[in-house]
């Protein structure tokens, strides 16, 4: 595999990781567990620098969120009791369905977010979790929302820096939380098998008050447009609302408006558009499930 | 069945190895890079097997494999799978789609199932490596394969190895599986024989004969 490579760095430093890989320009590649870069086998790809050894897989709590490491394995998160707890365990769901065992055992959150793939299966969770990316560069570090990461097909803002950190703000100021409130989130995926990479993957969570309405929602789609993508319009299409099937049907139609999807040998355009409304309504679905009161 | 190593890492039958085409290609970049960085302090500083610039030619590789310290001099390009298959005869580990997918070169790493072939060789150093030759003790079978065999659970046989593997770090992670975990937990493997029906009641067996302490698991 890759016989072209010519170098591997095993850098222990942030500072000295960023040094090789602007040496290395257009030619190096940042590389952690490799299930993308071995299999995509990139001819442009001729110098590595490996990221195992910078001390970044962590999953610490940090102000009421969650502070991932990029070198964090999916294994890591779908096994962290913290992950399974935090907003109905989506991240941890999504980490789950990411591949077999042994990809998960090797493939890390900062790898799935940096190939920039449409069909990461962390994107969604992580953009319904207004999730924020902390990036090294040479002049230092970066804060941008993940929205703001995703520029296209296998693009990103790295533009050869590092992405270093995941942060999951605190559920109850993402969500402007306020008394009474119950919320509930979800993640979706369809796949050929789950483990087999999305033909669509969605994220949702909403937060409803004492009457049932809804007081705020997050929707976020995978593999139906360039990029990852929030649905704001479905969003504001819950808000002010009563969560029930006449609300969320409405939710989904403006899903399948505004995705963009493209065929490829797993599916059509037509197939990806409906089932991105599909996948949507099912996880608006469970979240009206898990936040109906218990009934005695 | 042990091959003829070969002569020399990477050089095939005919005779021209990869390297030899791609230095002759005209490569010489990474020499200058390399020699700069090997007069770096950091590089002196570095733990063995942390050296921060490797590469392109053979480096040293420490591996552990089945309780055996094997040295290793190869390229950093190669991955575990070939590490083994081509430089230590280890070839229980199979090489079928050579990018993560089948399974069949499944090894435990660290504790952990991981596809050989999507490890570099380099990266799997200072971690316990099991491959099912490591499995048995002995002329005695590991629980796993005996219960492969009492179950019927292989047809041409070629996944075995790595189903096996498999099988083996699923058990020590799930010693109570379900059958819906079993089916969740192995799916990174393919047996295009169908042999799966026979693959879950082994795993099931082996799970009761390991917790039974029937033998050395």
């Amino acid at each position: 595999m890759m016989p072209w490579l010519e170098a591997f760095h095993r850098p222990t430093t942030i500072a000295e990781a960023l040094r090789l890989m602007k040496r290395g320009g257009r030619r190096a590649r940042f590389v952690a567990g490799a299930t993308d870069l071995l299999v995509e086998a990139d001819p442009a790809a001729r110098i590595l620098v490996d990221v195992g050894r910078l001390g970044l897989a962590y999953i610490k709590p940090h102000r009421g969120g969650w502070r991932i490491g990029a070198a964090t394995t999916m294994a890591m998160l779908e096994q962290s009791e913290g992950m399974r707890a935090f907003a109905g365990g989506i991240l941890a769901r999504a980490a789950a369905a990411s591949g077999s065992i042994q990809i998960r055992n090797r493939a890390t959150a900062g790898g799935n977010l940096a190939n920039a793939s449409p069909a990461a299966d962390l994107a969604p969770p992580l953009l319904v979790l207004d999730a924020q990316v902390v990036i090294a560069g040479q002049k230092g570090k970066r804060r941008l929302p993940l929205a703001d990461f995703f520029k296209g097909v296998c693009q990103t803002a790295l533009k050869g820096d590092l992405l270093m950190e995941i942060i999951l703000p605190p559920l109850n100021r993402a969500a402007g939380r306020r008394g009474g409130e119950r919320s509930a989130w979800s993640f979706q995926k369809l796949g050929r098998v789950e483990s087999d990479i999305a033909i669509v993957n969605a994220a949702a969570g909403v937060g409803v008050d004492a009457g049932g309405r809804c007081r705020w929602a997050r929707i976020a789609v995978g593999a139906v447009a360039p990029t990852p993508l929030r649905i704001a319009a479905a969003e504001s299409a819950l808000q002010g609302r009563p969560l029930d099937s006449e609300s969320i049907a409405l939710a989904c139609e403006t899903v399948c408006r505004e995705a963009r999807p493209i065929t490829d040998l797993r599916a059509s355009v037509d197939y990806r558009r409906q089932m991105s409304g599909v996948l949507v309504r099912r996880a608006l679905e469970e979240c009206l499930a898990g936040i109906e009161p218990p009934r005695h | 069945m042990r091959r003829d190593k070969p002569k020399t890492p990477e050089r095939g039958r005919k005779g021209l190895s990869r390297r030899d085409f791609f230095r002759g290609a005209g490569v010489a970049v990474p020499t200058g890079l390399l020699a700069s960085q090997a007069k770096a302090p950091k590089a002196a500083k570095a733990p063995a097997g942390a050296a921060p610039m490797l590469g392109p030619g053979r480096v040293p590789i420490t591996l552990r494999i089945n309780g055996k310290v094997e040295k290793l001099e190869l390229e950093p390009r190669v991955t575990l799978l070939d590490a083994m298959r081509n430089y230590l005869d280890i070839t229980g580990a199979k090489k079928v789609c050579d990018r993560g997918t089948c399974g069949t070169c499944t090894v435990i790493m660290g504790g952990d199932a991981v596809y050989a072939c999507q490890v570099l060789a380099i990266e799997a150093q200072g971690k316990a490596i099991t491959t099912i030759e490591g499995l048995n003790a002995g002329e005695q079978l590991h629980p796993m394969s005996q219960a492969f065999v009492n179950n019927d659970a292989q047809q041409c046989g070629y996944c075995t190895p790595g189903f096996v593997v498999a099988c083996k770090a699923f058990l020590d992670k799930h010693p109570n599986p379900t059958r819906e975990q079993i089916r969740r937990g192995l799916g990174g493997n393919l047996c295009r024989c169908g042999t799966y029906t026979g693959i879950e009641r082994a795993v099931l067996e082996a799970a009761k004969a390991v917790k039974g302490g029937s033998a050395h698991a």
